[in-house]
């Protein structure tokens, strides 16, 4: 295997670890970030370092003081994580308000983890009224003050510029690599594909970044691979490996993505013009066909069903996170829409830590199977 | 010949073709993934047909315990070897209702009996005929004993549970209460319907409907998704064993198929 490749697929399995060598090279304070959206390109402009908090393989113990059975996985492994002091080494969290169990996450946090300072923040829902700009550079500003008060580095304008353009750069990678993924899937199967989107979680964008591309040319150089079923994968994340494997095992490969995790972060290109701030807060406000921001227009299946046009994908694999409020809602909505225009369309339920994956693994058999006949 | 094998979680079946698709033999032991039956269900059948194992041509294994299988040439899911099945049985059907000792499918084909889509229930046992086996076992009865009991319901009851273990629970109460066990084991079969009803509402029902797996010798239970989902339901000749026909034809197409 390619070293960028085998290096990027280690660092995105081993978040902890990587997490920890990157603020020990980086020698910044690390600030954790809830799912799902947070203005990264503030953080760092305040010299600190974004991690991603996305859960975790772990046993609930004493997550369950603070949230009910019915709450995401994610969050109870959150909540546990930092009960248990895997997140000492981070200065702050930014909590965010995308669902109901998140905004009991950010109340409860206080109590749960007294030791590490929690950072609220919240988006407006209606995005479409000219109000919205506004509040979320008022909410930008307060956490850029928030931010500049742990590392003691004031988040200049021109600070801001060159982390939005580093993040710009980092996006526009991760679009490229995402299609270079589709055009190998047999290098680059699905479990390398996440793995490698997933590190950027946890480290420094620009080392990253600087990888990423090196790893792109190496792709690009590489002739076009035929082999597998394409299809296109939505939800708000696709793991654990385990769950992945069954994909790989069965002979189909994402074609594209409209997960949480990965493409909707970087699917968006910040506008050329404005402030940079402003630059930042329109890109969530661009941000379309995503569960945890209203979309009156409900765009999402138009959208899922476009890609799977535009790649070729075959059907359309939902991975609903369970307990996931949000992306239920949205379900019945594009199902509809996704079985008018005729795409063949599988629903499975997930969560990251999945002790048997036999019924998994017969519908996704049985999907390929029908894909195939 | 071509065999196909059928390793479910609470019984074992086994089917064996001729070149033409005629069907040589079938068995069915009601023993599943990880016993003997398992691993034997083969040979019974082969020996019961005087067939040797070398005259076979190709074999294919289905069911859920079709990973851990090793006799066979190759494994297919039990969603397409049921539509496969049905769709050589009874070829008007359109969707098919499997119902298992642990799970419960809804299986849409086309015109031409091929899988277009598919429902499971998801992990519990609720609508599976280990939701019988608890309910049979409360009664006091065989699981074969149900459908005949339950024909004499005049007042079924309602078990309100959705989750096994509750329903148990339920049940129990009502039999203390007086309730008498036909009505009671009416009631489990309208439970049923209506948990496999819900799974048909997001795959969508179109007749002609077919009724497979142990579960579809239960006429009481049939009758009851008839009436619940407001169609006819036919239920093939010995509908265990479908799965295991479908993995045979599997293994005759396969076979057709196979590198020169």
């Amino acid at each position: 295997m390619n070293s960028l490749l085998a290096e990027l697929t280690a660092a995105g399995r081993r978040p902890k670890e990587t997490a920890l060598r990157s603020l020990r090279e980086t020698g910044k304070k690390g600030v954790g970030c809830f799912p799902i959206y947070v203005p990264e390109e503030i953080i760092h402009a305040a010299g600190l370092l974004p991690i991603g908090l996305w859960g975790g393989q772990t046993e609930f113990k004493q997550a369950d003081k603070y949230l009910q059975s019915f709450c995401c996985s994610i969050m109870r492994a959150n909540v546990e994580l930092g009960i248990k002091g895997v997140y000492k080494d981070l200065a702050a969290v930014i909590i965010t308000a995308y669902c109901d169990t998140l905004r009991a996450v950010l109340n409860n946090w206080p109590a749960a983890v007294p030791g590490l300072k929690a950072i609220p923040m919240v988006y407006p829902q209606n995005r479409l009224e000219p109000a919205a700009l506004e509040y979320m550079l008022e909410k930008f500003r307060t956490l850029q003050k928030e931010l500049e008060s742990i590392s003691g580095i004031e988040a200049t304008p021109d600070r801001l510029a060159d982390s939005l353009a580093l993040y710009e750069k980092y996006r526009a990678g991760m679009r490229e690599f995402t299609q270079l993924a589709r055009s190998h899937p047999l290098t680059v199967d699905v479990r390398l594909r996440h793995n490698v989107v997933k590190a950027a979680y946890y480290m420094d964008k620009a080392v990253y970044t600087e990888k990423l591309l090196a790893l792109n040319q190496w792709l690009a150089s590489l002739p076009e691979e035929k082999g597998g079923i394409p299809v296109i994968v939505t939800g708000l994340l696709a793991e654990p490996e385990s769950f992945l494997a069954l994909f790989a095992e069965n002979g189909l490969f994402f074609a594209g993505d409209d997960l949480a995790q990965e493409s909707r972060q970087f699917r968006v290109a910040a506008r050329p013009d404005g402030s940079p701030l402003e630059r930042i807060a329109r890109r969530f406000l661009d941000l379309r066909g995503c569960t945890f921001f209203c979309d009156p227009l409900k765009t999402r299946g138009e959208l899922l069903i476009q890609m799977a046009r535009d790649t070729g994908a075959q059907g359309i694999v939902v991975c609903m996170y369970k307990f996931c409020d949000p992306e239920e809602f949205d379900y019945p909505v594009y199902k509809e829409e996704i079985e008018a225009a005729g795409l063949p369309l599988l629903y499975l339920e997930i969560e990251q830590r999945m002790d048997g994956v036999e019924q998994l693994r017969t519908r996704i058999q049985s999907f390929a199977e029908t894909l195939r006949s | 010949m071509f065999l196909g094998v059928d390793i479910g979680s609470s019984s074992s079946k086994a089917a064996l073709i001729d070149k033409n698709g005629g069907l040589i033999g079938s068995q069915v032991i009601n023993q599943g993934t990880g016993t003997d039956a398992a691993r034997d269900i083969a040979a019974i059948l082969l020996a019961a047909a005087g067939v040797k194992r070398q005259e076979i041509l190709y074999s294919v294994v289905t069911g859920y315990g079709r990973m851990i299988y090793r006799d066979a040439d190759a494994q297919v899911t039990e969603i397409s070897c049921h539509g496969l099945g049905v769709a050589r049985t009874l070829p008007a059907v359109r969707t098919i209702i499997d119902i298992g000792g642990q799970d419960a499918k809804v299986i849409r084909l086309d015109g031409e009996g091929r899988v277009v889509n598919f429902g499971m229930n998801e992990k519990c046992a609720a609508g599976t005929g280990r939701f019988l086996e608890v309910m049979a076992r409360v009664l006091g009865r065989e699981i074969t004993a149900l459908s005949a009991l339950a024909a004499q319901s005049t007042r079924p009851v309602q078990i309100s549970s959705v989750c096994t273990v509750f329903a148990e629970s339920e049940v129990i109460s009502q039999l203390a209460a007086g309730a008498a066990p036909a009505d009671v084991a009416r009631g489990a079969h309208l439970s049923v319907a209506a948990r496999v009803a819900g799974m048909c509402g997001r795959t969508g029902v179109a007749p002609q409907v077919a009724m497979t797996g142990g579960v579809a010798l239960n006429r009481d239970l049939v009758d009851a998704m008839a009436i619940e989902l407001g169609v006819g339901i036919q239920v093939p000749p010995a509908p265990q064993i479908m799965g295991a026909l479908g993995a045979a034809y599997y293994a005759q197409a396969k076979y057709a198929r196979r590198p020169a």
